[in-house]
């Protein structure tokens, strides 16, 4: 019981940090507390708590991204023919898939090093960042690190990340092709459940 | 090099020009793109059936320091062939570096199979005969994917096949052993197999068009690794520059919104300049 009521308060408390560092006015201090925060919450998975590990990393990631401007970057061009609904629906669907991706890296990686340097490369008079961090796998043969770039830009609730690349290639845009390709085939809305299908499948998947 | 591959390699240029010209309308960026997808399903049936599984069993059945062992082992060659394309390149430096982590492992290394050369401070910078060919000026060169190999370049391609064709160092090894090729070759392609299965579990999860998530970020990787300038998609533009055109910065009216909500109320901030976007821009062309 006594444990129970800690673990509840841990969690409370980590959703104070959350929404604390969420607000930070430094794109690197963002990068930084956030790999800390999810990879501390990530040592605390015993095997039995996976599924409650990965809600709590979920809910820790989640308001450091801005899906909306995710989405455009991905979908590119095309954006424009959405309508607002059509851009709500997109991006819903595009978060689920990326938050799944997000948490089961994370996951299968728990125990990963990561070094985030200390000298964004700021552009658009200092509203857009692009942090560089340097990532080093446990268990795995190559020592080389991964080199994971964020990029952030400035809002009024601190710096959201809208572009994550690993070794220079986009997690991002490297859908840009398949959702254009979607378009030109079936509008918009065949690219809405497209997405859809997708993570509908991921998800029977997962719970097999 | 052995037979098997020489077999494969005539069987992809078969392929290539009964291919050439079926299936989906030309693409820019990927103008072998209806043999390019044909190799792909063949690879991809070989590795669902055989190479996937018998990857998954090897990682099974041996612990982590043998596969390491193991993969080492073989990155010792690769080291041999890195040197060799590093004198190719000019790169005196580079070179060096490889030789020293190449007679380091192989003697206090065991033959390879610790690499000690890495604490050692010598960094590991596997270059390769395409590396090569795109420093001597060949930077951009259209996708292919290559019989068992799966993704590459016109350019990595040619640099493999060349690779595979001269009698490497690796042949001293098994030459007296019976079918030693055979054991050599598919023992390298297990480890390699086993290294990335946890990149392709993460690739079958994230992507939507396979053929389409793989190829796009290969030649994302490839372009930054040689420098080249990052593949344009196929809608033809907008760099990471154009997308407040797209989405305005988010949050002007929402400062007291709770932090831990942002994600929800920035869609209604974004909604007026997304639609009146079109009227500023021509539309965009198809």
């Amino acid at each position: 019981m006594m444990k129970r009521l800690l673990s509840s308060f841990c969690a409370l408390m980590l959703l104070v940090s959350s929404s604390a560092f969420a607000a930070s006015d430094s794109p690197v201090e963002t990068i930084r507390d956030g790999a800390r925060q999810v990879l501390d919450l990530l040592k605390q998975d015993n095997g039995k708590n996976t599924r409650q590990v990965r809600q709590q990393v979920e809910a820790l990631a989640v308001p450091q991204f801005d899906f909306q401007r995710m989405t455009a970057l991905a979908v590119g061009r095309g954006w424009r023919q959405a309508t607002p609904e059509q851009q709500q629906q997109l991006s819903q669907e595009f978060q689920t898939l990326l938050v799944r991706i997000y948490t089961s890296t994370m996951t299968r990686y728990k125990g990963t090093q990561v070094d985030v340097k200390p000298n964004p490369i700021l552009a658009n008079n200092g509203r857009e960042a692009t942090v560089k961090s340097e990532v080093t796998l446990p268990n795995s043969s190559d020592k080389k690190p991964v080199s994971i770039d964020y990029t952030l830009y400035k809002t009024a609730q601190g710096w959201k990340i809208y572009n994550v690349s690993v070794e220079g290639a986009s997690l991002v845009t490297v859908y840009r092709n398949q959702f254009n390709d979607e378009i030109n085939k079936s509008g918009v809305d065949g690219l809405i459940k497209m997405l859809k299908d997708k993570n509908a499948a991921v998800t029977a998947k997962g719970n097999a | 090099m052995s037979r098997p591959i020489r077999t494969l390699t005539a069987a992809a240029a078969l392929l290539l020009a009964g291919c050439a010209n079926t299936g989906h309308p030309p693409n820019p960026q990927d103008p072998y793109e209806s043999y390019n997808r044909t190799m792909f399903s063949i690879n991809d049936g070989l590795d669902r059936t055989v190479i996937k599984p018998a990857a998954q069993g090897y990682r099974f059945i041996t612990p982590q320091p043998i596969r390491t062992g193991i993969s080492n082992f073989f990155d010792n060659f690769r080291d041999i062939y890195s040197a060799a394309n590093n004198l190719l390149r000019g790169h005196a430096e580079d070179t060096l570096n490889d030789i020293m982590r190449v007679a380091l492992n192989s003697t206090f290394g065991l033959g390879g199979l610790l690499d000690i050369a890495d604490p050692a401070g010598l960094k590991n910078n596997k270059t390769s005969l395409g590396d090569t060919f795109a420093s001597w000026g060949w930077k951009n060169s259209n996708y292919l994917v290559m019989p068992f190999f799966g993704p590459s370049t016109v350019r990595d391609g040619t640099g493999l096949t060349v690779m595979l064709a001269v009698k490497g160092p690796e042949h001293l090894v098994y030459h007296d052993v019976k079918g030693g090729p055979y054991i050599f070759w598919g023992m390298y392609g297990l480890s390699t197999r086993e290294r990335m299965l946890d990149v392709t579990n993460a690739v079958d999860e994230a992507a939507v068009d396979r053929y389409s998530y793989i190829r796009d970020g290969y030649m994302q990787l490839r372009a930054q690794q040689v420098g080249a300038p990052l593949p344009k998609p196929s809608d033809n533009g907008l760099n990471d520059m154009d997308i407040d055109e797209l989405v305005a910065p988010t949050g002007a009216g929402n400062a007291s919104a709770p932090a831990g909500e942002v994600a929800k109320p920035a869609a209604p901030a974004v909604k007026q300049p997304a639609a009146s976007a079109p009227a500023a821009e021509p539309a965009p062309a198809h």
